[in-house]
């Protein structure tokens, strides 16, 4: 589990992360960013969440529904819709495929004479 | 933890704040984001407290700049807003300069002629003529001295300019919502 997460590569994944945690089960906004918080990503905040629920729902990978809440105002409820099902498929091939080309190039040994081309 | 109210009303602020900066949304999105982020306002402050639940949400400015991407894109966005501002104050400024000129020449007339009835072109480009007759006993009476057809045409031109309207034509389509929110 890292301390903290590159805000710019968090929001690359953010949708991945979100579409994910959704598939699991559905959840309401506090929630997710719960769940994103107890699996490690504790710098993540709520204004960079619950914009991003939105824009999957208007793209129709999330459906919604109101529940009465016991502490107040009803809470809104997002669930993967069938696209968000295909959304998130393509996604996770996605990022597998980009963390195994990342991975080949930081794999490769650096050699001692390269370390030292820049000085001269 | 339970809320007071006074974090209630700091709630709300925030909530208020960032309903007025949402109204290039349409109106059903708007008031379902401002009862989205009281609802988990609520929820967070009965958790963590309300500074820092109010903290971890950001401003009010942030946040509603980032619902607009997340409707508009990260393109440049129209304002319907500065359309509707400009539409309304715009009429009010130039009513008020052509009004003016048109009393100037009022004041002039009667104190350099007296009674008779005087004409002005205007205003070039944006006032129609306008005429200016004066009694023996004092009476004025003004007649004319509306916009011209290029005053409407640059009214327009500067509602389409300050709400940036040209934009439009790039907007996104929008995606039927899949949301059961009434």
């Amino acid at each position: 589990m890292t301390e903290s997460h590159d805000p710019q590569l968090l929001k690359g994944v953010l949708s991945l992360l979100l579409l994910h945690l959704l598939a699991e089960r559905e959840s309401y906004g506090y929630e997710v960013v719960q769940r994103l918080q107890a699996a490690g990503f504790t710098d993540v905040l709520e204004g960079s969440v619950y914009p991003a629920l939105n824009r999957l729902q208007r793209d129709g990978l999330l459906g919604t529904r109101l529940v009465p809440s016991p502490n107040g105002p009803a809470r809104k409820y997002y669930r993967l819709s069938e696209p968000g099902r295909r959304a998130l498929a393509e996604s996770t091939a996605a990022w597998a495929r980009h963390v195994a080309g990342v991975e080949a190039v930081l794999s490769r040994p650096l050699s001692e004479a390269a370390g030292h081309e820049g000085g001269h | 933890m339970t809320i007071g109210w006074f974090d209630r009303l700091r709630i709300e602020r925030l909530v208020w704040m960032l309903d007025q900066q949402l109204y290039d949304l349409p109106r059903a999105q708007r008031i379902a984001t401002r009862r989205e982020v009281r609802a988990n306002l609520v929820e967070a402050s009965a958790d963590v407290g309300t500074t820092e639940a109010l903290r971890r949400i950001g401003g009010s400015r942030g946040l509603a700049e980032q619902y607009l991407r997340a409707e508009f894109g990260d393109r440049p966005r129209h304002s319907w807003i500065g359309a509707v501002f400009a539409a309304g104050l715009l009429p009010l400024l130039l009513n008020f300069v052509l009004s003016e000129a048109a009393r100037a020449f009022q004041d002039g007339v009667v104190a350099a002629h007296g009674a008779g009835t005087f004409t002005w072109s205007g205003v070039a480009g944006l006032q129609t003529a306008l005429t200016v007759t004066v009694t023996g006993d004092g009476l004025v009476s003004r007649s004319g001295g509306g916009w011209t057809p290029l005053a409407y045409v640059l009214w327009a031109l500067a509602v389409i300019a300050f709400g940036r309207l040209w934009r439009l034509r790039f907007r996104s389509s929008h995606v039927a919502a899949t949301s059961t929110d009434k």
